[in-house]
């Protein structure tokens, strides 16, 4: 079964054997407002933990989305190129950013747990 | 994800109208030294959207409010303004700036004729109040007197259905043409009301004691159709109706000219000088300017935000953006910038260098959406 991790900076992964899926936090999503662009990563390239991968152009701002693990990117959304307001709609879900071959499974003890991170966001 | 939004800073003012805004669960930010509501919770496009449909109210309680008064004032303000009050109406608005020695822009404003003789009535940007209160100080002698209104509320309603609402409190702005301005009374309270405003709709901006104004805004959201909206539709507004924003695409490193604001420069003082800046204005009139200010329109769904680079087919640099992001009414982004007058005279496509990506785009005249101001029953 999957398993959800959470970043400190809003980012949420799923995981199921060493693939994971990558998107923003409903919390996120409800701060950025009206999304109307996400500059999502090349299929084949590798992600570092922590380091930017993405970028989320809402109405009102540009915003860098951090990858939770490091990587190689195996597929994006590209749903998200003509209607990336279904990252307001379903953050969690039809939302979803990329998927990734999680290099080095042990980065995962470093996330919160769903608990910590409503626990971080205040709720 | 980059923390853009999270975490509010200490010692900001509210304004009068902040229990209205919590009430209507507004995200707060600060802006100019205020809390100040983003947007509430439709979220900009759709606050955008209602505005240029229907009607919006805006809290801009923040911007400076100032009455200058004192003798021969018109001959004492055209010193500092590049105005003519001989072509201005008692109760007449004119969009004008504060101009330094090297004629560039030391804020941009709104001055209002009053129809009593011996006073003028300023609205000033919310950064630079300070600034402004200053150089008027240094230019006006101790005869006039300068106040800064600290007990007013300002908002701003917009939309094409503005007057219709307000009229049912104020029977007479009805046929108050675009730019102007009267007192008018209701429930024993003053209401400064002018026929202005930064979304390029008709509307009006509305100064109200701050011991009345959220009873009267609460009386104007009873009527169906009367929405709150944020200062993120306001940009979005703005930017489509092409008009300049005060740290953005004008400063004191931008002559009015430059900007494209020539229009708003009395043709009479252009000849005649006088004013602070003169000398600079007329030579950039005359020599012309060496950047413009355009619109561009990048191509694909991408924002190109403030600070963008534009370059040449050759990824050369030739300007830089001033205000981008996403336009509501065209469902594509939008930008204003400075571009080299050189470049202009021959082709109108760049490449905007967004984070590396480098994005066609084109350049065009603004407004991006047609102006629709209330000109008079004819």
């Amino acid at each position: 079964m999957a398993e959800i991790y959470f970043t400190k900076d809003h980012e949420w992964i799923k995981v199921e054997d060493n693939i994971g899926v990558v998107g923003i936090t409903v919390y996120a999503s409800e701060q950025l407002g009206d999304i109307v662009f996400v500059e999502l990563p090349e299929e084949g390239i590798t992600a570092e933990i922590g380091k930017d991968i993405a970028v989320v152009e809402s109405v009102k701002a540009a915003s860098e989305i951090y990858s939770p693990v490091s990587g190689t990117v195996i597929k994006s959304n590209e749903d998200l190129n003509s209607t990336p307001e279904i990252v307001n709609e379903d953050p969690v879900g039809k939302g979803w950013f990329y998927e990734i071959k999680i290099s080095n499974n042990d980065e995962l003890s470093g996330l919160m747990s769903e608990e910590e991170y409503k626990k971080h966001i205040g709720d | 994800m980059s923390e853009a939004y999270w975490g509010l800073e200490q010692n900001l003012k509210t304004t009068p109208l902040y229990k209205i805004h919590n009430n209507n669960r507004a995200k707060l930010v600060p802006f100019a030294g205020y809390y100040l509501p983003i947007q509430y919770e439709n979220g900009i496009i759709a606050e955008h959207n209602h505005t240029r449909n229907s009607v919006s109210i805006f809290d801009v309680s923040h911007m400076g409010q100032i009455k200058i008064s004192g003798p021969m004032i018109y001959d004492a303000m055209e010193k500092i303004l590049p105005i003519s009050f001989s072509k201005i109406a008692p109760g007449q608005i004119k969009y004008t700036q504060f101009l330094n020695s090297e004629g560039k822009i030391i804020d941009d404003l709104m001055i209002t004729r009053a129809f009593e003789e011996d006073h003028v009535w300023l609205v000033v940007n919310a950064d630079c109040t300070d600034k402004d209160l200053d150089h008027l100080y240094s230019n006006l002698n101790k005869t006039y007197k300068i106040e800064l209104i600290e007990d007013r509320t300002l908002i701003a309603l917009q939309g094409p259905n503005s007057s219709n609402i307000l009229k049912t409190f104020f029977q007479e702005i009805d046929d108050m043409p675009f730019m102007s301005a009267d007192w008018f009374n209701y429930d024993n309270e003053n209401f400064f009301i002018s026929r202005c405003g930064y979304t390029g709709e008709d509307g009006f901006e509305i100064s109200i004691k701050d011991r009345y104004s959220e009873k009267f805004i609460s009386k104007l959201l009873q009527i169906d159709g009367v929405k709150l909206a944020g200062l993120g539709a306001r940009n979005s507004l703005r930017m489509e109706a092409g008009l300049c924003l005060y740290g953005n695409d004008i400063s004191s490193s931008v002559s009015p000219i430059e900007a494209g604001l020539t229009w708003s420069i009395s043709k009479e003082r252009i000849e005649n000088g006088g004013f602070i800046g003169y000398e600079h204005i007329k030579k950039d009139l005359k020599n012309g300017v060496e950047r413009k200010l355009v619109g561009i329109k990048p191509l694909g769904k991408l924002p190109a935000r403030e600070g963008t680079q534009i370059f040449d087919k050759n990824e050369k640099t030739i300007g830089e953006i001033t205000s981008g992001g996403y336009s509501p009414s065209l469902q594509a982004p939008i930008a204003m910038g400075y571009i080299n007058s050189d470049i202009l005279k021959n082709d109108c496509e760049v490449l905007l260098n967004v984070r590396g990506n480098l994005i066609p785009a084109e350049i065009t005249s603004l407004p991006f959406v047609e102006h629709k101001y209330f000109r008079g029953n004819k």
